[in-house]
């Protein structure tokens, strides 16, 4: 893949997460592809990532990758951005992420995730305080 | 595997062998006249003078700290090395930390380091 082919790439990536379109991510995974994050400290498969994706969205709203920087590499790309989300409470939170991926014959076969957990609960902010329903809920 | 490169491979080696063995003046070397250094876990940029003076109070906070198991990728003016810091401390404690550096690079030397690592790990 060339340098326009692995940005294309990065951001189609980026874009499905964000309009929450798991068909395309799904197709922009290689099917050995695995996903390490340095929170927990272990990889997941592709298909454990992607049945979890919905319940990743747990009490937001709305999540967009915003302040991409993007470089790329021989077989794939570094990517830093800020993940913006608004939560159902209205809370706005923000997260500074840097992943490493890697790429082949237009996939992702591999993706490290570096983030800071000590900003979660900033990131999610207070919780509701009705726990039955919030009127102002998107 | 072009000039720039392995350069590049060479700049990150430095630093990180510098950091290592305590050499400021070959990390200082490293570093760009106007370089600052953005971390994630205060989301502050710092000079290159603050740098140099935490990385030295750093040094003895810990008995020993290895860069290990570098994983360097380059492009067209910097790198990307993701790597597991493990630290021996004063009282013989072990713990690692996995972390990732972006690093822009001009005429040789560094000008901005990006740093990302989970802070949630220090206790």
């Amino acid at each position: 893949m060339n340098e326009y082919e692995i940005r294309e790439l990065c951001e189609a990536f980026f874009d499905a997460y964000e309009n929450r379109r798991v068909d395309v991510l799904d197709r922009l995974y290689a099917d050995d592809c695995i996903i390490w994050h340095n929170v927990y400290g272990r990889e997941t498969t592709r298909d454990e990532n992607l049945a979890r994706y919905h319940e990743g969205y747990a009490g937001q709203r709305r999540r967009t990758y915003n302040d991409r920087i993007v470089n790329t590499f021989d077989d794939g790309f570094v990517i830093q951005y800020t993940l913006n989300g608004v939560m159902h409470t209205g809370h706005r939170g923000a997260l500074w992420i840097c992943i490493v991926a890697h790429c082949r014959d237009g996939q992702i076969t591999r993706i490290d995730e570096y983030m800071d957990s000590s900003k979660f609960p900033a990131w999610m902010g207070p919780p509701r305080r009705d726990v039955g329903g919030d009127a102002s809920e998107g | 595997m072009s000039a720039t490169d392995t350069e590049h491979r060479r700049l990150c080696h430095t630093l990180f062998d510098a950091i290592e063995q305590g050499d400021f003046a070959r990390v200082e070397a490293c570093y760009a006249p106007e370089m600052t250094m953005w971390f994630n876990v205060t989301g502050e940029e710092s000079s290159r003078a603050d740098n140099l003076a935490a990385l030295v109070k750093g040094q003895r906070l810990h008995r020993r700290r290895l860069y290990n198991d570098r994983i360097v990728n380059t492009f067209d003016d910097g790198f990307v090395v993701q790597y597991t810091c493990n630290v021996v401390g004063h009282d013989g404690t072990n713990f690692a930390l996995s972390a990732c550096l972006v690093a822009e690079v001009h005429d040789g030397k560094i000008v901005k380091l990006f740093e990302y690592l989970d802070s949630g790990k220090f206790s």
